[in-house]
């Protein structure tokens, strides 16, 4: 049974369920769960779920260590760039103990945070870092863009053995969307395909999809048949629905909220470039945030990111072959 | 925690004599044969009796955590001393399949659940590892070994913090061998530098601080113990100072391939031209103090020691044969998607 | 009851603080009808402690903040002008509307920046703290951070080192018993940061941030020391965070019975009150003071809001320094 629920309520629901099935699950940060009548302290205590305080690295290197020790943390941090204050726990620790160990070990931690609030949040608490974390080998990202997804990759990212940056994107957790009930899982490594079409792939991640299907909208008014694909995680990441695509449409334009350099579609981008060449009608385009701090200004704030409009105008360019913007 | 019968002093004496002559065969192969390790190693000698002072303490369940200065815990709770030199010379049949090394030895059924090569960056994990045992509500105790020089990092105040906030069942070991590489800890540490024991710095989380002589495996067992007896109780955690003096360089020298990797002398009289305090660290030598006391006592029976000394180097003479004679991994063996991803 | 003020100092405390409070209200106003944006964090029952630590800098003594700096950057001297307009996003805005409320910077007036990480403040103040330290001048670094900071790990790393090296910095904590939602006792055994220090042995004091005459005093004493090049200090001044931890919270966690101790504990009706009752101001000039402020603040609006935005092109250039 499906039934709409916000986005928010879908990763707490997640939470919920997974704790309920598997005793072993704990759930902890900044500001998790302060009073007692937090529905999750009412059902499992407040053993396993706990309000911690600023302090990153401990929250992060415990995490890592539960997990050793034979449990399975769901570690609240807030905001992505939180990470950045422990940096060496979520990648030079969490993901590259089971390897240095010969495969003795697994760590499997959950690090949450939100992402790409850029509501005025400012330079500090709006990026879109997870391009970065894709160099890491071991730590698998998920980020949903729809409340299902939210619930299942929540699910997924628990009962994963490895490590996880599961990040969801402020922008959206207010949206409604149909939720299954009860246990509910989506499995990393599977796009899903918002939009069948055969004139373009449009590869969006988070809040960009949405903006890539009103540009789909818009683009279907103009006879363009954008196909939108969804990657839904980062690592482990779905290319040969991708290729697939791209062998379809021969053409692909990329929309991410983080940055052009170091950033997810550039990873993507290479991946077709190299193994989905002989589809190429038109040279990959990729609609991503300008390489600059997001700042506070709101028109300068929307300058910066990419948005509907920006992609559709891209579309377009790539279908005329025109040269696109450098 | 139990009192100290005549077997245990002796299993403590062989304990601090097999990591001894473990190490002293790790820094020998650097000589007599060039090339075979390869990287960063950190030997024990002369944290001996801190190491095995506290391992002792240990029940059936306890668990630990240490630093890149690892080999003397896995050692001390048994586990195969062919397997760990392997792994020091990358061998296929070393303790980690030659993927971790000498700062990453692990061996998680014996408790040992591994290192980090990041100064302080174990604390937190250690103390995660004291969460799971306080979930787990089955009296177990964890212990965290670190250096002097991790107590100035965000992650020793953080996880302090933490473990006396929420009473983790953990006793956090500082093993002060007042250097921090080539720092002297007064250069670094304001407590240090005004003349205070770092165990001060416990004071700030509302948890017992105590100095102890890392150098007396008796006393190392006695305050670990109580420490342990204390968590075990649900009292929270301690911090314990355990003043030792490493007896070795830092590690070997670091340097790029081409140049012969090798053991300098200790940074008293290679960085600070103090020899003198190098050579009254060996005349303060745990180890054979160790066996002269518990020889007068009436413990220990000379000829025993003998006999134990050769066993022990008998076997750490064996973990080199072995180590050597092992082949190496095959090159494809690093690209194991099931060691990568569980 | 602390020392007394000269009536001078305490006119321009008084004047201070209420240009603090009235600007944060209408923040707040601004806030609510989206005039303001994003993510804002009030000082409203820290305007105390901010005057009567600012009041005492210069220009040239640096200060850094946090996420919760309006206060401190008004009382170093930041015009309430740029300030508003930093805040409504504009392109006369303190930093040209690209920093918004916590990264506010007015370096000409010392102010040298608010950051949004907790505790990721205290290292950059130890750095200008060096500075002035190697160029043994009798200028000062003081860096407000509040009592959830204490608990991150950059608090103790900065502490050692400022301690070890004896740097002319003056920590000022706001100890207002709550970190974002959560009260101090679920983020450490230790209720008072003095003691949390304790360890490493430097002076420092505690008194109550509502009573302005008795931070001007303490942090004077400091200040003394740290221009004779000695340091570090930590002054901690316990207050009462009147609003929610950022505008639009709930404030589900907050006690009601805390509510009542607002009116005892807050530190402009209570400057106010000494300053009356001590003649250090007449009935008259405190209520031109307020009044003033007022006007000033009205202005600084209106300054805003005819302010265009900022051309979004210049989003690309300031990336790098030339």
């Amino acid at each position: 049974m499906a039934r709409e629920i916000p986005y928010i309520a879908a990763v707490q629901e997640a939470i919920r369920v997974e704790m309920e099935r598997d005793p072993t699950v704990v759930f902890y940060g900044q500001d998790v769960a302060p009073s007692d009548e937090d529905p999750l302290v009412q059902a499992f205590g407040r053993e396993r779920v706990r309000v911690s305080p600023i302090s990153e690295t401990a929250e992060i290197g415990m995490a890592v260590g539960l997990a050793l020790a034979g449990y399975r943390p769901v570690v609240e941090l807030l905001m992505a760039e939180f990470m950045l204050v422990a940096m060496n726990q979520v990648v030079n620790e969490a993901p590259r103990l089971r390897y240095m160990s010969g495969g003795q070990v697994k760590v499997p931690a959950v690090f949450k945070a939100g992402y790409g609030f850029t509501a005025g949040w400012a330079g500090q608490h709006t990026g879109s870092i997870y391009g970065m974390f894709m160099g890491f080998p071991g730590l698998k990202i998920a980020l949903p863009s729809t409340p299902a997804d939210a619930k299942g990759l929540m699910a997924a990212a628990i009962r994963d053995d490895n490590p996880v940056c599961y990040l969801i994107n402020y922008l959206l957790v207010l949206e409604h969307g149909d939720v299954p009930e009860g246990e509910y899982v989506v499995p990393f490594g599977e796009a899903a395909v918002r939009r069948a079409g055969s004139d373009v792939t449009l590869v969006a991640t988070g809040w960009t999809v949405g903006q890539a299907l009103a540009a789909a909208e818009t683009l279907a008014g103009e006879g363009i048949d954008a196909e939108v694909i969804d990657p839904r995680t980062l690592n482990p990441l779905d290319t040969a629905t991708i290729l697939s695509s791209v062998e379809k449409t021969g053409r692909l334009v990329i929309a991410d909220q983080g940055t052009r350099h170091g950033g997810a579609s550039a990873v993507i981008a290479a991946e077709v470039a190299e193994h989905g060449f002989g589809s190429l009608k038109a040279p990959i385009a990729q609609v991503t945030a300008l390489d600059v701090t997001v700042p506070y200004s709101e028109p300068m704030e929307a300058y910066v990111l990419p948005n509907a409009e920006k992609i559709a105008v891209t579309v377009r360019q790539v279908l005329g072959e025109a040269p696109v913007a450098a | 925690m139990e009192q100290l019968d005549n077997d245990k002093l002796i299993w403590m004496f062989t304990q601090m004599l097999r990591i001894r002559e473990f190490e002293e065969r790790v820094k020998r192969t650097f000589e007599e044969h060039p090339g075979v390790i390869r990287g960063h190693t950190h030997l024990a000698d002369g944290a001996e009796a801190s190491i095995v002072g506290s391992l002792a303490t240990m029940a059936p369940g306890d668990q630990l955590m240490a630093t890149y200065r690892c080999h003397g815990y896995p050692i001390a709770l048994g586990t195969d001393t062919k397997s760990i030199m392997a792994e020091i010379y990358g061998r296929k049949d070393g303790l980690c399949g030659g993927y971790g090394g000498s700062m990453h030895l692990i061996d998680p059924g014996r408790g040992f659940l591994g290192t980090s090569g990041i100064v302080g960056q174990g604390i937190p994990q250690a103390t995660g590892v004291a969460f799971a045992a306080q979930l787990r509500g089955q009296d177990q105790v964890v212990l965290s070994f670190f250096g002097d020089g991790a107590s100035k990092q965000g992650a020793f105040h953080e996880s302090l913090n933490l473990a006396s906030l929420w009473k983790l069942p953990v006793v956090y070991i500082m093993e002060n061998n007042n250097y921090n590489v080539a720092t002297r800890s007064e250069q670094e540490d304001a407590n240090a530098a005004a003349g205070e024991p770092l165990s001060t710095k416990a004071a700030a989380y509302s948890m017992p601080g105590v100095t102890v002589d890392g150098t007396d495996p008796v006393a190392v067992y006695e305050a670990v113990g109580a420490a342990s007896d204390r968590a075990r109780a649900g009292g929270g955690p301690t911090l314990i100072e355990s003043k030792v003096y490493r007896l070795s360089a830092h590690g070997n020298i670091i340097a790029p391939p081409g140049v012969p990797l090798h053991y300098p002398e200790h940074e008293a009289i290679t960085v600070f031209g103090n020899r003198e305090e190098y050579e009254a660290a060996l005349r303060g030598d745990p180890v054979p103090r160790f066996r002269a006391r518990l020889i007068e006592q009436g413990t220990l029976d000379p000829a025993r020691a003998d006999e134990i000394t050769q066993e022990v180097r008998d076997e750490m003479d064996a973990a080199v044969k072995f180590a050597l004679d092992d082949p190496f991994p095959e090159p494809e063996a690093a690209a194991r998607n099931d060691y990568v991803y569980a | 009851m602390s020392s007394a003020l000269d009536p001078a100092i305490a006119d321009d405390l008084l004047r201070t603080m209420w240009r603090i409070r009235l600007f944060e209200e209408r923040v707040a106003q601004l806030k609510r009808t989206l005039q303001v944006h994003g993510l804002i964090h009030l000082s409203i029952g820290g305007e105390g402690v901010a005057a009567a630590v600012c009041r005492q800098l210069r220009d040239d003594d640096a200060v850094y903040s946090g996420h919760r700096a309006h206060g401190h950057a008004i009382a170093k001297g930041a015009p309430l002008d740029r300030l508003m307009a930093e805040l409504m996003g504009r392109e006369s805005g303190i930093c040209r509307g690209l920093g918004g409320s916590m990264h506010l910077v007015d370096s000409e007036h010392g102010f040298m920046g608010a950051t949004g990480v907790v505790g990721g403040n205290l290292p950059l103040a130890l750095g200008t703290a060096l500075t002035q330290h190697l160029e043994g001048t009798d200028e000062v670094t003081v860096v407000f951070f509040g009592d959830g900071a204490v608990q991150a790990g950059h608090f103790n790393e900065s502490i050692n080192l400022a301690t070890l090296w004896m740097l002319p910095v003056i920590f000022v904590c706001e100890n207002n018993g709550m970190a974002e939602f959560t009260s101090r006792e679920e983020h450490s055994t230790i209720e008072r940061v003095s003691d949390v220090v304790a360890p490493y042995g430097f002076e420092r004091a505690t008194v109550n941030g509502s009573d302005v005459p008795a931070v001007y005093e303490a942090f004077a004493g400091f200040l003394q020391a740290a221009r004779a090049g000695k340091g570090p200090y930590l002054l901690e001044c316990v207050t009462y965070r009147r609003r929610g931890h950022y505008e639009g919270d709930p404030e589900k966690y907050r006690d009601p019975v805390a509510e009542q101790e607002w009116a005892e504990r807050d530190p402009l009706a209570r400057m106010t009150e000494r300053a009356l009752k001590e003649g250090w101001v007449d009935p008259d000039v405190a209520a031109s003071i307020e009044r003033e402020a007022a006007t000033e603040i009205e202005e600084a609006v209106r300054f805003a809001r005819d302010s265009p935005f900022p051309d979004p092109q210049i989003a690309a250039t300031l990336v790098y320094a030339a």
